[in-house]
């Protein structure tokens, strides 16, 4: 056999410089062509999609006094814009939030909201008293930016620039009203108007007296505390002094623990003499003495025992996500509506701006809430409200009473209290009737 | 440029960027064995026990290097247990102040146990997410305030209420200053001069090694396995760079864990 003898035999021939350059370049191209379908068809070499976002303020007191009131619309509205982020946004945008604290402070709503204007949010949720809201108007205005504000005011307001969710006077006061003159409410005749001292109280006390001209339910008194005050003891004696059979309170904040305890004091009874309050919910009730508010009545859209799948849904989601024992009410389902309608509105008009998103408003857009299905009046940018009155339980809730058959439509100037007031934001705006003394002679 | 241009590196996961370094730094080698190896192996072509020489700098340099490599690991990994310790601390601190204001008249109680788990879900759901980022998140400090105007609203009015109200208080600034630090640690970092210093050595122990006298297949292959392990080094560096971003980060686990025993009622 003639084997090659292997010291003999041909040895490799050494990888030159070139050779190995050749290779490299080769095996380069080819791990290139392997990786690249992973590498660009993913096209992020993992990392996760950029997500276009819009920003919406939300302008709470989350200190001060009315830090643990405002707290629940900041809370409602994170809920809101989490489900709405969960379920894939609006118009493929995630929602952030901004929520910066004016701590109560009218001066400081003003600051933060022009905070908010500039770092360019989409629209502003906020404000809790008339006062704040009054104050942040004119920037509102002039930014041209919606401010969506969900707490029950006295009317005798519209821009265009903002919509209104919660009730009016129309909505509320009147239909209070009218169900004390009526056979289920003691067919009352003599009624005390109490409250605090500022817009609220003194507009919508106004509007009711204007109301009750005529009518067989008389106004036998009227008194007016600081807010914040808390000794009532005179007024309830004048209010015993007046003979009155029913009391319509428009006290708000801490001031109404004072009011109760001096009923309580003078031994009234919520049969004999119910007070009816339009700003007590179901957070304020968490404040009173259980044994001093039993048996009177609120005036409201919305109650958490609202008896009703819908809402029960909505209570269980809001409970898991902030805690098992967070209590809903109005102005919350307000809030929560408003969120949803003003997705509704930006949706419709394929558009955050503002422009478009109000022309979106002519559709008349409604949406199922947890307290029942409300619609948006483009004439008006107010929402339809349903009307409850809730009697006070023990366990600081309520008991439905009566509710409306069907919402009721909103009217900020009623005619009799604003005559030749009215307002149309599908055609010409404001039609301005003579001005009218809020403080004057009824 | 500075190193904060390269944190967009924190969203990738960590196995691609422990690629990524890798690559980075193999490529760098070969690609400098392709292009600066001819050059430098000119300053020590005709010297007689060239690679005798060129290893023994590589031992010397090796040894510092490593030393110095070593030091800023620990110190990383330090800034990063320090971190976490004040989350802890926070969230134990947050927990005792819970079971404090838990003995409150209502609605004190409640209304600071709503404020209290109110912090705790913003802390998981939206600060988290900021300080992954490397952003100090702003509105946890509202929430703290809150829960401060809501204690300091509270007068006690027996000697009971007296002694749980002064725990409550001594509990909320020891809670704060936990916060504090925790914000204070979402910034914190190597310094610059750390980083070019680690650079600079990494670069000069890749050219020590273009000096060598060999086969080039075997310079990329030995040299490689170098800037492979100098660029996984450098990636676990800089992957504990920052305590609330990239994979040895500090997770919410502990907020996480108090707000389900909030929940439970």
């Amino acid at each position: 056999m003639n084997e090659p003898c292997p010291s003999l035999a041909p040895s490799p021939p050494p990888v030159s410089r070139r050779r190995a350059l050749a290779d490299g370049t080769a095996a380069t191209l080819a791990a290139a062509r392997l990786l690249a379908p992973a590498l660009f068809t993913g096209c992020s070499l993992g990392l996760p999609p950029r997500a276009r976002t819009v920003t919406v303020g939300m302008l709470h007191s989350q200190t001060g006094p009315l830090g643990i009131s405002a707290t629940g619309l900041r809370d409602i509205e994170l809920h809101a814009f989490e489900e709405i982020n969960a379920s894939g946004g609006i118009l493929g945008h995630r929602i952030e939030t901004r929520a910066p604290d004016p701590r109560s402070r009218t001066d400081l709503f003003v600051r933060k909201a022009r905070q908010l204007l500039d770092e360019g949010v989409a629209c502003i949720f906020g404000c809790w008293t008339s006062a704040s809201r009054k104050a942040v108007l004119p920037l509102i205005e002039e930014a041209r930016k919606l401010l969506l504000y969900s707490v029950q005011y006295e009317g005798n307001e519209s821009s265009k620039y903002v919509v209104y969710g919660g009730m009016v006077p129309n909505q509320q006061i009147l239909p209070g009203l009218d169900w004390l003159l009526s056979p289920a409410g003691g067919e009352k005749k003599k009624i005390f108007l109490v409250g605090s001292d500022y817009v609220f109280p003194r507009t919508a006390n106004y509007i009711a007296k204007k109301y009750l001209q005529g009518k067989s339910l008389t106004v036998v008194g009227e008194a007016y505390l600081p807010l914040g005050d808390r000794d009532f003891t005179a007024t309830v004696q004048r209010i015993l002094d007046s003979g009155a059979d029913c009391v319509l309170n428009t006290v708000n904040g801490t001031s109404n623990l004072g009011l109760f305890t001096a009923l309580a004091a003078a031994k009234v009874d919520p049969v004999k003499l119910p007070v009816f309050s339009t700003s007590i919910a179901e957070d304020e009730l968490r404040s009173l003495v259980p044994e001093q508010v039993r048996g009177h009545y609120a005036l409201s859209c919305y109650f958490q025992s609202l008896d009703t799948p819908a809402n029960r849904r909505w209570i269980a989601g809001f409970r898991d996500e902030f805690g098992f024992d967070r209590v809903t009410d109005d102005p919350m389902e307000p809030d929560w509506c408003l969120v949803h309608l003003w997705k509704q509105a930006v949706e419709k008009a394929g558009s955050f701006e503002t422009e478009a998103v109000r022309q979106a408003f002519r559709d008349g857009l409604s949406y199922a809430g947890p307290g029942g299905t409300v619609r948006l009046d483009p004439k008006t940018q107010h929402t339809t409200k349903f009307f409850r009155i809730g009697r006070i339980r023990g366990d600081r809730q309520f008991d439905i009473v009566h509710a409306s058959e069907a919402p009721l439509d909103p009217d900020p100037y009623p005619q009799i209290a604003f005559p030749g007031w009215s307002v149309d934001w599908t055609t010409e705006g404001i039609t301005r009737g003579p001005e009218v003394t809020i403080d004057g002679d009824v | 440029m500075s190193i904060d241009d390269f944190y967009w590196l924190y969203d990738l996961p960590p196995h691609r960027m422990a690629l990524l370094f890798v690559a980075a730094f193999v490529g760098f080698y070969w690609i400098g064995s392709i292009l600066l190896r001819p050059i430098l192996r000119q300053f020590v072509k005709y010297t007689a026990g060239a690679n005798d020489i060129v290893g023994y700098v590589l031992s010397c340099f090796c040894v510092f290097y490593g030393l110095l490599l070593g030091l800023i690991a620990v110190t990383a990994y330090q800034n990063v247990a320090d971190a976490s310790a004040n989350v802890t601390r926070e969230a134990a601190a947050l927990s005792a102040l819970y079971e404090d204001v838990s003995r409150y008249p209502e609605p004190h109680g409640q209304n600071l146990r709503w404020l209290l788990r109110d912090y705790t879900r913003y802390i998981i759901k939206y600060a988290w997410p900021l300080q992954q980022k490397g952003i100090m998140p702003e509105e946890g400090t509202i929430r703290a305030a809150a829960v401060h105007d809501q204690l300091l609203e509270f007068q006690p009015r027996t000697p009971s209420e007296e002694i749980v109200h002064a725990e409550a208080l001594r509990q909320l600034n020891h809670f704060l200053e936990c916060r504090r630090m925790r914000l204070y640690s979402v910034g914190s970092s190597l310094p610059a001069s750390m980083w070019f210093v680690m650079i600079l050595g990494a670069i000069l122990n890749i050219a020590i090694c273009w000096l060598f006298d060999m086969r080039f297949i075997t310079q990329l292959v030995l040299g490689g396995i170098l800037a492979a392990y100098l660029g996984t080094m450098m990636f676990l560096i800089f992957d504990m760079n920052q305590p609330f971003r990239g994979d040895v980060s500090i997770k919410p686990d502990a907020f996480e864990t108090l707000y389900a025993r909030m929940n439970e009622g």
